[in-house]
C-alpha cells in the first residue's frame, strides 16, 4: 500500500495552533523534522512525513530590527520585536519573529548569539482570526 | 547545499542578437503614454532581431517572460496574443513568470531547447509595466481599456508584493515577507566584523556607482549622478548627501536609495545553435557569445538567508557544470533591486574576494572604469526594473560590453567572459556565465 497519502497538513496546523500545540512532521526514516509540516523530508528525501509536536524550544542566530520598509501596521500588537533565523531544538531552521527586542538590547544580545528563545503562539491580529508562532526570550535575557 | 548536478550541453549555444527599450515611466511622458506591452516586446524582439541580422521566420520559437500579466496587462496568456507583432504568428510559444528571476531563466529556457536539438533558432524576451496597471487600476476583474494606463502607487505595489510569498505559512509567519530587505546586510557585517557604519558606506558606494553607470547610459531611467543630486542640495560630496536625511533609513541598514526604481521596458535575446549561425544569420556583424551554462537554485522565504544559500548553490553548479574558475569572470552582473546583493553575489560568485568586496565598492573600483565593473548598465537602483524584462537588460548590457559598444561607458578590458547572478520571487536565484566566441 502507498504511503504517500492526499492528507490534510495545513488546517491541522493551524487548528493545533488554536489549541496551543505547534506541529511539525518528522520523517520516519532518518529523523529529520519538517517545520512548518510538509509532505516529503528535505533532508533524506523520503517521500513521506509523521505528525510531531514541536517542543518551542530553540535558538535564534541572527538579529534583524524591523524598519519603515520591513514592518506592517497589524505587526504593532507584537510590541517590540526583531526577526531572525530560528533553530528549533529538533534541528529545523526557519524565519521567525521574537519578542522584546529593541534597539536598545540589540548589540547587547548580538554579541550573546545564539541566543536561546521559546515559542509563544498568539493571535495573528488579521482578518482570519488565526493564531500564529513566534518567540520570546528566555527569561535570563529580561531579567 | 544543493544536491543538484548539472552537465555540459550536447550542443553549444550562442547569443547573436539583443534588444532592448529604454526603461521609462511610460505614463508620465506624453510620447510613451498610451504605449503597449505589445509594442514594448514588438520593439525588443525585432531589434534583437535586426541585431542579428535575421528575419522573423528565421525563428523557430519564442519565449515570452512577465512577471504579473494579470495585473500588469489584465491576461493569463500574454504569449498567445503578441506573436504576430514580431512576426512569428503561428509559431510555438510558453509564458513563464519567476518574478524579478524571469529574464534570466529566459536565456536558460532558450538554451536547454536549443541544445536539445529540438530547434536552432529561438527569440526569448520579456515585458512589464512595473509602474503602471490597465485603465482603471482598480481590480482586475472590472473592463479594461485597451491602451490607457493608470500609476501604481508605492503602497499598492508594496501590498501586491505579498504575492511573492507562500499563502499557507510564510505570511503567516511574518518574518519570511521581511528578511529579504536587511537580512544580507546583517549577515555581512556580523560574518566579515565590519562596523554598521561601514556597511552605511558600502550601500551608498554601490548607489554611486551604479548612478555613475547609468549616467552614460541613454536607456537608463535615471541618468542624474549623486555629485550632481549633492551639489544642488548645497552638500560637499554625494557621499555627505547619501549619508543625510535626504536618504532616508527605511530598515536596520537600507536607505531608500538602495531600493529598486520600478519602471515599465522590455528585453529580448536571439539564441541559436552555434554550429548553424553560418546558416541562419549569414549576416551576422559581431562575435557571437557562447551560453556555457546556467546554474539554479530556488528557497521559498521560509528558509534562512534564502538568498545567500541559493547563490551559493547557483554558482556552485554552474562552475562544476562548466569549468570555469571564478577568476576568469572579467565582468558581473547582480540583480540588485535590493542593492546589497550586488556586493554579496559578487562575492559568493568568487568575483570579489570574501570580506572584501565592500573595500572595491567604497573605492570606486566596481564602477564602469574599474577593474571589477559590476552593472554597468546602472543596477535596478539607476538604470530601473521592470521586473520581468531586467534580467534580459542585464543580458542585452553585458553581450554589447562583450562586443566592446558601449562607448563612454566601456569598460577598461573588454571582457571575455561574464556572470550574470539572477534573484526573484522569494526567492528563485540563476546564475549565468557566458563566453565571447573568438
Amino acid at each position: 500500500m502507498s504511503e504517500v497519502k492526499l492528507e490534510k497538513l495545513v488546517q491541522p496546523f493551524y487548528e493545533a495552533l488554536e489549541k496551543g500545540k505547534m506541529m511539525g512532521r518528522k520523517c520516519p526514516e532518518c529523523g529529520a523534522v519538517e517545520f512548518p509540516p510538509v509532505y516529503a523530508c528535505n533532508t533524506c528525501g523520503c517521500l513521506h512525513t509523521e505528525w510531531y509536536e514541536i517542543s518551542g524550544k530553540a535558538k535564534m542566530h541572527s538579529i534583524v530590527l524591523p524598519g519603515a520598509l520591513s514592518s506592517k501596521p497589524e505587526y504593532k500588537a507584537m510590541g517590540k520585536y526583531a526577526y531572525g533565523e530560528i533553530e528549533l531544538e529538533e534541528g529545523t531552521k526557519f524565519n521567525g519573529v521574537v519578542l522584546g527586542i529593541t534597539k536598545k538590547n540589540r548589540d547587547d544580545l548580538a554579541a550573546q548569539l545564539p541566543i536561546d528563545v521559546h515559542a509563544k503562539i498568539i493571535d495573528k491580529n488579521d482578518e482570519f482570526g488565526l493564531k500564529t508562532v513566534v518567540f520570546e526570550l528566555d527569561e535570563k535575557y529580561t531579567k | 547545499m544543493s544536491q543538484t548536478k548539472s552537465h555540459k550541453y550536447n550542443r553549444s549555444v550562442s547569443i547573436i542578437g539583443v534588444g532592448c527599450t529604454p526603461f521609462m515611466y511610460t505614463v508620465d511622458n506624453p510620447e510613451t503614454d498610451g504605449l503597449t506591452e505589445h509594442e514594448l516586446l514588438g520593439y525588443a524582439a525585432l531589434s534583437a532581431m535586426e541585431d542579428a541580422g535575421i528575419r522573423a521566420t528565421d525563428v523557430d520559437y519564442y519565449f515570452h517572460g512577465q512577471a504579473s500579466p494579470l495585473a500588469g496587462s489584465n491576461q493569463l496568456t500574454p504569449n498567445i496574443h503578441c506573436g504576430n507583432w514580431f512576426g512569428m504568428k503561428g509559431k510555438g510559444s510558453i509564458h513563464h513568470s519567476e518574478a524579478c528571476c524571469t529574464g534570466y531563466l529566459a536565456l536558460d529556457l532558450a538554451a536547454n531547447y536549443i541544445a536539445s536539438g529540438k530547434y536552432d533558432c529561438i527569440m526569448t524576451g520579456a515585458v512589464e509595466f512595473g509602474d503602471s496597471n490597465p485603465y482603471p487600476n482598480d481590480s482586475v476583474d472590472t473592463a479594461k481599456h485597451p491602451f490607457k494606463r493608470e500609476k501604481v502607487t508605492m503602497e499598492k505595489f508594496l501590498f501586491t508584493t505579498k504575492w511573492l510569498y507562500d499563502r499557507v505559512y510564510a505570511r503567516s509567519l511574518m518574518a519570511p515577507m521581511e528578511l529579504i530587505y536587511d537580512d544580507p546586510a546583517e549577515v555581512y557585517v556580523r560574518e566579515n566584523g565590519i562596523t554598521p557604519e561601514q556597511m552605511d558606506d558600502t550601500l551608498n558606494w554601490m548607489c554611486i556607482n551604479n548612478r555613475r553607470n547609468a549616467s552614460m547610459n541613454p536607456l537608463a531611467i535615471e541618468r542624474h549622478t549623486f555629485a550632481e543630486i549633492a551639489k544642488e542640495k548645497g552638500f560637499d560630496s554625494d557621499i555627505d548627501y547619501l549619508r543625510s536625511p535626504f536618504n532616508p533609513k527605511m530598515g536596520a541598514y537600507l536607505r531608500a536609495n538602495c531600493l529598486e526604481l520600478k519602471c515599465d521596458g522590455a528585453a529580448a535575446v536571439i539564441v541559436c545553435a552555434t554550429e548553424k549561425i553560418p546558416e541562419i544569420c549569414k549576416n551576422l556583424k559581431h562575435k557571437p557569445i557562447e551560453i556555457l551554462g546556467v546554474g539554479a537554485s530556488s528557497y521559498n522565504a521560509i528558509n534562512p538567508h534564502f538568498e545567500i544559500e541559493a547563490t551559493k548553490n547557483a554558482c556552485a553548479e554552474v562552475y562544476a557544470s562548466t569549468g570555469v574558475k571564478p577568476e576568469e569572470l572579467d565582468i558581473f552582473y547582480a540583480n540588485d533591486f535590493i542593492i546589497t546583493s550586488h556586493l554579496i553575489s559578487a562575492e559568493i560568485a568568487g568575483y570579489l574576494p570574501k570580506g572584501e568586496g565592500w573595500k572595491y565598492i567604497c573605492e570606486g573600483r566596481t564602477a564602469y572604469d574599474g577593474d571589477k565593473p559590476i552593472n554597468t548598465n546602472g543596477g535596478r537602483t539607476s538604470f530601473g526594473h521592470a521586473h520581468a524584462a531586467s534580467g534580459l537588460a542585464d543580458v542585452y548590457e553585458c553581450c554589447k560590453q562583450m562586443r566592446g559598444e558601449c562607448g563612454e561607458r566601456q569598460v577598461k578590458k573588454l571582457p571575455k567572459t561574464a556572470m550574470l547572478r539572477g534573484y526573484g520571487g522569494a526567492q528563485n536565484v540563476a546564475a549565468v556565465l557566458l563566453r565571447t566566441i573568438d
